[in-house]
């Protein structure tokens, strides 16, 4: 009897709902097949495209694809020309004269001549976001000398200026001026372009923006047009930049083929999963991006060196790398990524002998248990719990009491700002400026850089101070790298900071119809490109869809 | 007329009620460690950019003065600018609210049919095999997160059974409908554009579902216990006795009262969907205003922090006035008490 009445309520209701869902579910299915080559690629958000505002990963792979500079880097460090096809540098080094190629092209049609450099120049000082500190304390400005001639002149030598100028992205600025809000903080230039190009670009890079979607994503479009032209006939025609690294809709997205790159921030689980895929590869870059722990050395117990070096004795770095960071290697102060790294130093490794050596010359030894050492981990980077565990689980063997603090990043940066609050140890990964080690040097050893997030070791040392400001306005790189290498023989010999290790950035693609040339370069012996963002120049990336192994989802423009 | 004062009354509160909630976010939202300027900038920014920065936030002022800056901006639709997406909050606003209100109607619609549906049915077959399939259904959805929902489904309609698109509200190659509304189902519609509507509802089913589960079960809950609370009621004997059809008793003399605490406890949901969407945003990478309010948090954004706290407050009041109003609708007691001005 209840059977019937349940029948006669389906006939009701709940049927037509049914075959509704069903239809739908049903009809999802279907995909046209095309063949249009694409690079579909996750990375962290935002993602800026004005070159006076972004600086993080994501910007920086976006700048370097829609932009271009006056030269172009190398994998060692050094630059070739782009932009610029020559230049000169005058005898005191605070002068550059740099010669344009003529008819490189905006992607709106307008000629790049050296007005355009110069406006460029002027915006990110001006701006001061973004890279535009590589510039606002070393030039004093530029000028057009010729319509294809343009001279920037310095305040101080600055030897690493050629390097930096690869964040010196040219834009249009007839293009920008056409298109400033009247009302901003620039006075006659209103907001400087800055609300436009949140969803445009005013480059001449071999990509344009064809579409920007805040939060969403960035799809790119080649320029056909290009300048230096389109010797790949296999480069992508689209690139989509996806802003999402969450895990489970990363993996789900490369194993329906709708995705030829994963980002950076994959868990180590994560990529093994991902590894699984058939037709897949997950590789290993180094850009230079050290794990430290920072050693406050105006707090006790870590204002003793003593006391520093048995903890750097103390820590098994290779079972960290194993266990939580496979692909990882080994690091001092500098990456070995990083042009101007000092090869003779050896990296500290576990010995528990020295580390109980040192120990005993310091004068906390014997009070251990008055002096614990207090290690803050930041919340958002699970791993680094890891790493604080088995750093305490070491230093209790020579009797160090470790107390861990796990610590939102904001609370983190907040306690670094002074050092009576800075914690005796801070874990936290930092990435060289521009890819020398002067810029890792500067931002993390200088007394300038103490109070902020990159110097929890409140170093303040005048020697180091002078040794880095001359190293860095040296203009003969060899002369500056070895400088650079005194430098970090002398900061190895403080031991201010642990350097745990250079980090492996590690990604997963589709190995069966991408080319990824860094990885390639890699697999070659040879170096990946040290500045952030161009391992990702897409230019130089071959896509042959055809050979695509299913599950692979053709892209619609 | 009565019910007008009424709610004459409610909005009049609720008023207060925004200028209150106001006041706490602004002063909780400065009060977190991190100076916004710096995080934005970045450590390097030299020290003149961050405090020209810092003056055009008004943060070297105190803050009650900071306040009235913020208030009479917002008071004239200016909420300042994200320090995020470099844009004016207002504008950032009309972006990502339709998108979370699309998916929270969705997700409100298959809130308020399964959950009268599940709860009738099992009320009407209680104790049957269909009352304790839909009661042990409940009690897993109830427990379920939506983003363990969202991971569940997300395997299984993404990578598992990949029928279902599972990223954003439109897939590439179709084209956005010209804005109206913003809510992409309702604007392709109107614009004929039949394409767009069916590819945007797709992308709706996952995110939507994963969304309402968990107050579709405990709705569904409620509505059964309520219903089987109500036929007990000596009116129902009455209504028997006169004869009147089984079906007749159970939708409109039963069902009606019986609605009254799942509707308004489906408001209140409703107006969670909301805040609550944003892990769910995140797995389908959809641009919800959600999303975008916890990433304002995690970098100190704190205009956008205030706005979408506001504009949440502002959900919460609105969504709770219409439930007040199908109560009343619903239930003549509440009619009457308010035509008495109780």
């Amino acid at each position: 009897m209840k059977t019937s009445k349940f029948v006669r309520f389906l006939r009701n209701g709940l049927f037509l709902v049914l075959v509704v869902s069903l239809v739908l579910i049903l009809s999802c299915a279907g995909y046209t097949q095309q063949e249009v080559k694409v690079i579909r690629h996750t990375d962290s958000w935002p993602c800026y495209l004005d070159p006076a505002v972004g600086s993080d990963y994501a910007s920086s792979i976006a700048l370097c694809n829609l932009y271009d500079s006056l030269v172009f880097p190398n994998p060692d460090g050094s630059v070739k020309p782009w932009l610029a096809k020559s230049w000169e540098i005058s005898g005191d080094g605070l002068t550059y004269t740099f010669e344009l190629v003529p008819g490189a092209k905006f992607h709106n049609g307008d000629e790049l001549t050296a007005d355009d450099v110069v406006f460029s120049l002027e915006r990110i000082m001006t701006i001061g976001e973004g890279y535009g500190y590589l510039f606002t304390t070393s030039v004093e400005g530029a000028k057009a000398l010729e319509k294809y001639k343009v001279q920037f002149t310095l305040k101080k030598t600055f030897g690493p200026f050629l390097g930096a100028l690869v964040r010196l992205y040219i834009l249009d600025k007839n293009q920008v001026m056409a298109n400033l809000q009247k009302e901003g903080p620039y006075g006659e230039f209103g907001d400087y372009g800055k609300g436009w190009l949140v969803t445009h670009d005013a480059g001449s890079g071999p990509y344009k923006v064809k579409e920007m979607k805040t939060e969403e994503y960035l799809l790119m479009e080649k320029f056909n047009d290009y300048w230096a032209g389109w010797e790949n006939k296999d480069a992508p025609q689209y690139v989509k930049e996806i802003g999402t690294t969450e895990a489970i809709t990363v993996r789900t997205l490369i194993s329906r083929g709708e995705l030829e790159i994963t980002d950076q921030w994959q868990t180590s689980e994560n990529l093994a999963a991902i590894d699984q895929i058939p037709n897949t590869e997950v590789s290993s870059l180094f850009e230079g991006s050290v794990l430290n722990i920072m050693l406050n050395t105006k707090k006790p117990p870590t204002d003793c060196i003593q006391f520093r070096k048995a903890l750097a004795y103390c820590i098994d770095y290779q079972q960290i790398i194993n266990k939580i960071f496979p692909g990882s290697r080994p690091s001092g102060s500098i990456a070995s990524s990083t042009p101007g790294y000092n090869p003779n130093l050896k990296p500290y490794t576990l010995d528990l002998a020295k580390a109980e050596g040192e120990l005993k010359q310091s004068p906390y030894y014997g009070k251990l248990d008055q002096y614990p050492f207090e290690l803050y981990w930041v919340s958002e980077v699970p791993d680094e719990e890891k790493i604080a565990l088995m750093v305490q689980a070491n230093a209790a063997k020579l009797g160090i009491k470790v107390n861990i603090v796990k610590i939102p990043w904001l609370s983190m940066i907040d306690n670094l700002a002074k050092p009576e609050t800075t914690p005796n140890g801070a874990i936290i990964f930092v990435s060289p400026h521009y890819a020398e080690a002067g810029s890792m040097l500067e931002s993390r050893y200088h007394s300038r850089s103490c109070g902020t997030w990159e110097q929890g070791e409140w170093l303040q040392d005048p020697e180091i101070d002078a040794m880095i400001e001359d190293a860095i306005i040296t203009i003969d790189q060899k002369e500056r790298f070895q400088k650079y290498y005194a430098i970090q023989e002398k900061i190895a010999e403080l031991s201010p900071t642990l350097w745990i290790l250079e980090q492996a950035v590690k990604q997963a693609h589709r190995s069966d119809y991408v080319v990824f040339p860094a990885v390639e370069d890699v697999k070659q012996g040879k170096l990946c490109n040290p500045v952030m963002g161009y391992n990702f120049y897409y230019r130089d990336f071959k896509v042959t869809s055809e050979k695509a192994q299913p599950p692979y989802t053709p892209f619609k423009p | 007329m009565k019910l007008g004062s009424f709610l004459l009354k409610r909005l009049l509160l609720s008023i207060f009620v925004i200028f209150g909630l106001s006041i706490v976010i602004f002063i909780i939202a400065r009060v977190v460690p991190g100076d916004p300027a710096r995080m934005a900038l970045g450590p390097r920014a030299p020290e003149e950019v961050v405090q020209r920065l810092r003056q055009e936030m008004y943060l070297d002022k105190p803050l009650p003065e900071q306040y009235f800056y913020w208030i009479r901006g917002v008071l004239s639709g200016d909420f300042g600018r994200s320090l995020v997406t470099k844009r004016a909050v207002s504008e950032d606003i009309k972006e990502f609210l339709p998108a979370t209100m699309e998916l929270a109607i969705f997700a409100g619609i298959l809130m308020a049919i399964f959950a009268v549906l599940l709860g009738t049915l099992a009320a009407r077959y209680k104790d049957t095999w269909v009352d304790s399939l839909i009661r042990t259904l409940s009690y897993f959805g109830v427990a379920i997160p939506a983003f363990v929902a969202a991971i569940i489904f997300m395997l299984l309609f993404g990578y598992y059974w990949p029928i279902l698109p599972v990223l954003g509200r439109l897939s590439p190659g179709i084209s956005y409908p010209i804005r109206i509304t913003g809510l992409l189902t309702l604007d392709s519609l109107i614009q004929g554009n039949f394409v767009a509507f069916w590819d945007a509802l797709k992308h709706l089913i996952l995110p939507s579902v994963a969304l309402s589960l968990g107050a579709l079960f405990q709705e569904a809950r409620i509505t059964r216990s309520s219903m089987v609370d109500n036929m007990r009621k000596d009116f129902l004997s009455a209504e028997r006795g006169y004869g009147i059809p089984e079906r007749v008793i159970m939708f409109k003399y039963l069902l009606k009262p019986s609605l009254i605490p799942t509707v308004s406890m489906m408001g209140l949901d409703f107006a969670s969907l909301f805040a609550n969407a944003f892990l769910v945003e995140t797995i389908f990478n959809w641009p919800g205003i959600s999303r975008y309010g916890i990433s304002a948090m995690m970098h100190k954004d704190l205009s956008v922090i205030s706005a979408v706290i506001i504009v949440f407050g502002a959900i919460f009041v609105v969504v709770n006035i219409i439930v007040d109003i199908i109560v009343a609708f619903l239930d003549p007691r509440v009619r009457l008490s308010t035509s008495r001005g109780i």
